[in-house]
């Protein structure tokens, strides 16, 4: 057995068993846990994209699931539009709104842009909860949207059970991340990378590094844009203290950051890691210890910036290289 | 007419104080090069201390200064000390330490989250506060006396630390570290040393600004969020690393806030800030008066 072979029978039996974790799992509530933890993985795996490979830091990312959330909503509220159209509409939005942002910022130095995208989501955020419509669509301001429950079925994208759902954010994740390991292996991938380490060097070698960023920017958005909809057809409500919140942008970024930028399976490790001890303190010390979980955050952060800048995934994947090494001697029987 | 008059006089006195409390995040940013996220949680330990230092020993309001100054001198010293300070080194050949933000960050989120531990989620004024609400009428027109003393404060304390960076050999060693850290070093300036000071310098004058605030302004964990967000952009629109600066550009929030409301929604004039913001940014990101190398 040689090692590409251990790797995909370990990639089929993760696949297998994702895919089976709903039949095991009878229980609403971790259900809903898991799809959160999905839905996080996601959208951490949609800001590596650009927060990863390129290198910059983007803190307002909540502001791309707002669009995504608010389209899809507006759309299939008032005109009836199925809110996989929506989803598909609020991602072109977003994107256009990703580039606006990015065209001028994303040359920036890395607090620059950082300060900038926040400053962007927030004033999204504040534009959401004073408007409440534009023309003819109705955004209702502070008080949000609900949506209605409709005949369930895939078409309007609303299900009775968590098992759908849990499907679809799971579809969607293997998808973002087969789409960030082909960037990863693509010139976009390569200039993104080169961009984020060495900006200067990459550019006196003819790298368009803010071109690449761009894209990148643009691709993030976009995927970013779409798990908004997904969070709104979960959760049935939306209004922009949720939905647009700096703490969602951050969240995303922590989760990228403990996990691993820059990598593929990172974002996943770190909504793995994290999302846990956030839903377990809400559930266990939400009354005693508030904020318990964003100490925690807090604290792992540090640590990890202290003794593996790179994310966790660095000495897990070398834990699991180890491990595979000595399977193989053994199987090998040398 | 005169309302307008009123609101502006209002607005720079609040202004002057937003100006204020930026002042510490511009002093460190000036010299560790890094946007220290946790600023508002600096903010939000000053008050705490203020509003403690003030019920338990009972002193004037303003008298809470004696206190705070140099307690939270210490907290940021050793803060970057000890927490900060290894990242620095660890980052050292690295130009843009966005690994230091990271890390100021989760001081944000761990310090924000302790006060919510500890002090509980309420909202604490001081009980018996001899300024509460005390107006002085000039002209018909009436200014909030503990924002009048906050504007006195602001441009005491500006002046100040232009005086400290300008003569002292600590604020020469701070300006030297600020514009060449390699040269400085050379020059036999320890230059983590000076990153501990001046994130001290930065700490006592964010507590200067909560005694100020404390007079007219709640305190509860997630103060320091409030203002934060402001402080960044008073930074960047007076440009990074200058003192006047953060003073003129916390005076133009200041106006936009207390004028704006005459012309709009109460609530828009957020937004305002925002669009101003992201302008600046784009148009001239180092600021209305930044320059390359202001003190």
């Amino acid at each position: 057995m040689n090692h590409q072979h251990f790797n995909k029978v370990m990639i089929v039996g993760l696949l297998v068993a994702a895919f089976a974790l709903p039949l095991v799992v009878r229980s609403a509530t971790y259900m809903h846990i898991l799809v959160l933890l999905l839905f996080y993985a996601y959208l951490t795996t949609s800001w590596n994209i650009v927060g990863g490979f390129a290198g910059v830091l983007p803190l307002g990312h909540a502001a791309f699931v707002g669009i995504g959330a608010y389209t899809s909503t507006i759309l299939s509220l008032q005109y009836g539009v199925s809110p996989w159209l929506g989803m598909l509409v609020g991602g072109v939005l977003a994107t256009i709104a990703g580039v606006i942002i990015g065209l001028p910022t994303l040359k920036m130095r890395g607090a620059y842009f950082a300060l900038a995208t926040i400053a962007f989501a927030e004033g999204f955020r504040v534009m959401v909860e004073n408007i409440d419509y534009i023309g003819p669509l109705k955004l209702n301001g502070p008080r949000g949207l609900q949506i209605p429950p409709l005949e369930t079925g895939l078409t309007s994208f609303m299900f009775a059970t968590k098992e759908p759902y849990y499907y679809i954010i799971l579809v969607m994740l293997l998808a973002v991340m087969l789409l960030t390991y082909i960037i990863s292996r693509s010139k976009l991938g390569y200039y993104l990378i080169a961009g984020g380490e060495e900006p200067e060097a990459a550019m006196a070698l003819g790298v368009n590094v803010a071109r690449a960023r761009l894209i990148a920017m643009a691709v993030s958005s976009f995927l970013t844009a779409l798990a908004g909809t997904f969070y709104a057809q979960f959760s049935l409500y939306i209004h922009p203290k949720s939905i647009i919140s700096l703490d969602m942008s951050f969240e995303i970024a922590f989760i990228a950051l403990i996990g691993g930028r820059g990598s593929i399976i990172g974002p996943l490790l770190g909504a793995m890691l994290l999302r846990p001890v956030s839903d377990f303190c809400r559930i266990y010390f939400g009354d005693t210890l508030p904020g318990m979980h964003l100490i925690i955050f807090g604290l792992v952060l540090i640590f990890v910036m202290y003794y593996q800048p790179r994310g966790l995934q660095e000495p897990l994947s070398r834990m699991y290289q180890r491990l595979f090494t000595r399977k193989t001697l053994a199987t090998t029987g040398r | 007419m005169l309302y307008i008059i009123e609101d502006m006089i209002n607005g720079v006195l609040m202004g002057s104080i937003y100006g204020l409390t930026a002042m510490g995040l511009t002093i460190i940013f000036g010299v560790l090069k890094v946007i220290n996220f946790a600023h508002g949680s600096l903010l939000m330990v000053g008050m705490y201390a203020t509003y403690w230092a003030i019920t338990l020993t009972g002193v004037h309001p303003y008298l809470a200064l004696a206190m705070v100054i140099p307690a939270m001198f210490i907290f940021g010293y050793y803060l970057q000390a000890i927490v900060i300070k290894p990242i620095f080194i660890a980052e050292k050949n690295v130009r843009e330490p966005i690994t230091v933000i990271i890390v100021t960050t989760g001081i944000w989120y761990i310090l924000d989250n302790l006060a919510l531990l500890v002090f509980g989620p309420q909202y604490r004024s001081l009980a018996d506060n001899p300024l509460k609400g005390k107006m002085l009428e000039v002209g018909g027109m009436f200014v909030s006396q503990p924002k009048l003393f906050g504007f006195i404060t602001a441009i005491i304390t500006a002046s100040t630390i232009h005086w400290f960076l300008q003569k002292t050999v600590m604020g020469r060693a701070i300006r030297a570290t600020s514009m060449d850290r390699e040269a400085a070093s050379l020059m036999g300036i320890n230059q983590y040393r000076i990153y501990n000071v001046a994130f001290g310098i930065g700490a006592a004058t964010t507590g200067i600004a909560a005694v100020t605030l404390l007079p007219f302004y709640n305190v509860f964990p997630t103060v320091g969020v409030l203002f934060d967000i402001k402080c960044f952009i008073i930074v960047v629109l007076g440009g990074l690393g200058s003192i006047s600066g953060a003073l003129l550009g916390g005076i133009i929030i200041g106006l936009i806030e207390s004028v704006g409301p005459q012309f709009m929604t109460a609530t828009w004039t957020e937004a305002i800030v925002y669009g101003l913001f992201l302008l600046v940014l784009f148009v001239k990101p180092s600021g209305l008066f930044g320059q390359k190398h202001d003190w």
